[in-house]
């Protein structure tokens, strides 16, 4: 048997092989894309809000700050009567805030409160899915960052301590996969990240 | 740019694309992956499991993996390792489970029959390293069909199989010489 022969027939072998039971694999592709869209239902938060909160095209914008910035209260007088109520298990709830940069990008500030966490990280479309750090300087169990995002439509989730959290309150909309949430939201009024 | 060219540059973002659909929760993109992709991760499978209904399973299996931990692929890495490297530990968990399961692995293949002799000769030396390789350890037989079957290189292997490139070149090296011994303990049992 020549040195390369054995490559030849082994490669020859396999692939014969394969084709010859490959019987099983007909429509495997529509078989999985109706598993798939049984189990991942698409769910929307109601029209009205979506509305409010989706795009920051033109007037928008300031409609989406008064909202930030009463979120904003809300959430901060929320933390402090949490702390005044001894509640340390505070539910994590985010606010995404964009605000336009002189790029023209949108530096989105998001904003997570998680008293007990000690690592918390956004992972989302925008960033591969790789872990951005949010920062809590100030101890307050309030943790931030700041990420400039072109116009766009973004998926996200939050993973406090390892744990994924993808329910924001305000997202524009979820998806699910197999348990899982992610948010949605649109920056800019874009529609594809 | 010649037209070949330009056609494997657009199958390239055509890929990255339906990637991207995918991960927006677009299903039928999904779908159009599986096309592409399904013979190659059937054989990883069939070479590794050696039973052709486990290796259905398991290629069903690993699109449904691949496509829940989508998010988790970085779309700057080759796609293919990402998903062979799916299948290959699908693949090794079912074989620990058919350590205190075990079934019937593929049946030798029917040899002569009214066939010309050069095709008879042809799939006889088929049937022995199919036999061979069924006799393998894991170990060994894994990077032989990433080589032979999947076409890949040492580095893309070793990274699929979580083992160094060397090892790799080692195993594949050795997993031949086995083979060779094998193919001729079964056509000279003496």
């Amino acid at each position: 048997m020549s040195p390369n022969s054995i490559d030849d027939i082994l490669r020859d072998a396999l692939r014969q092989e394969a084709a010859e039971t490959a019987g099983g694999l007909a429509r495997l592709e529509e078989r999985i894309v109706v598993e798939l869209g049984e189990r991942r239902p698409r769910l929307r938060v109601s029209d009205w809000l979506r509305q409010l909160l989706a795009p920051t095209r033109g007037g928008r914008i300031g409609q989406l700050s008064v909202v930030g910035a009463t979120a904003t209260i809300c959430l901060l007088l929320g933390v402090f009567i949490a702390n005044q109520a001894g509640l340390t298990n505070t539910s994590p709830g985010i606010r995404l805030t964009p605000t336009l940069a002189e790029d023209g990008n949108q530096e989105v500030l998001f904003v997570l409160p998680a008293l007990d966490a000690s690592d918390v990280s956004v992972v989302g479309n925008f960033n591969s899915w790789e872990p951005t750090a949010l920062e809590d300087d100030d101890n307050d169990g309030i943790w931030t960052a700041s990420i400039p995002l072109s116009p766009g439509r973004y998926e996200y989730a939050f993973v406090i301590d390892g744990r994924w959290w993808g329910q924001d309150p305000l997202a524009d909309e979820y998806v699910q996969s197999f348990g899982e949430y992610s948010s949605v939201r649109y920056v800019g009024g874009g529609d594809g990240a | 740019m010649t037209e070949e060219a330009a056609g494997n540059v657009y199958r390239v973002q055509d890929e990255v694309s339906l990637l991207r659909a995918s991960l927006t929760g677009e299903t039928e993109a999904w779908g159009e992956i599986i096309s592409r992709y399904k013979d190659a991760v059937f054989g990883l499978c069939l070479g590794f499991l050696r039973n052709r209904a486990d290796a259905e399973d398991i290629t069903h299996d690993a699109f449904i993996r691949a496509y829940v931990n989508l998010r988790r692929y970085n779309l700057e890495k080759r796609f293919s390792t990402w998903l062979f490297t799916i299948a290959a530990n699908l693949c090794r968990n079912r074989l620990r489970y058919r350590r205190n399961h075990p079934v019937a692995e593929l049946p030798p293949q029917i040899r002569g029959g009214t066939d010309p002799a050069t095709i008879v000769a042809r799939d006889d030396r088929h049937a022995d390293v199919r036999e061979a390789l069924t006799k393998l350890p894991y170990g060994y037989r894994a990077p032989l069909v990433l080589r032979f079957y999947n076409d890949l290189p040492y580095r893309e292997i070793a990274d699929i199989l979580s083992i160094p490139e060397g090892t790799v070149k080692t195993r594949i090296h050795r997993g031949k010489a086995m083979l060779k011994e094998l193919m001729e303990e079964e056509r000279d049992p003496s």
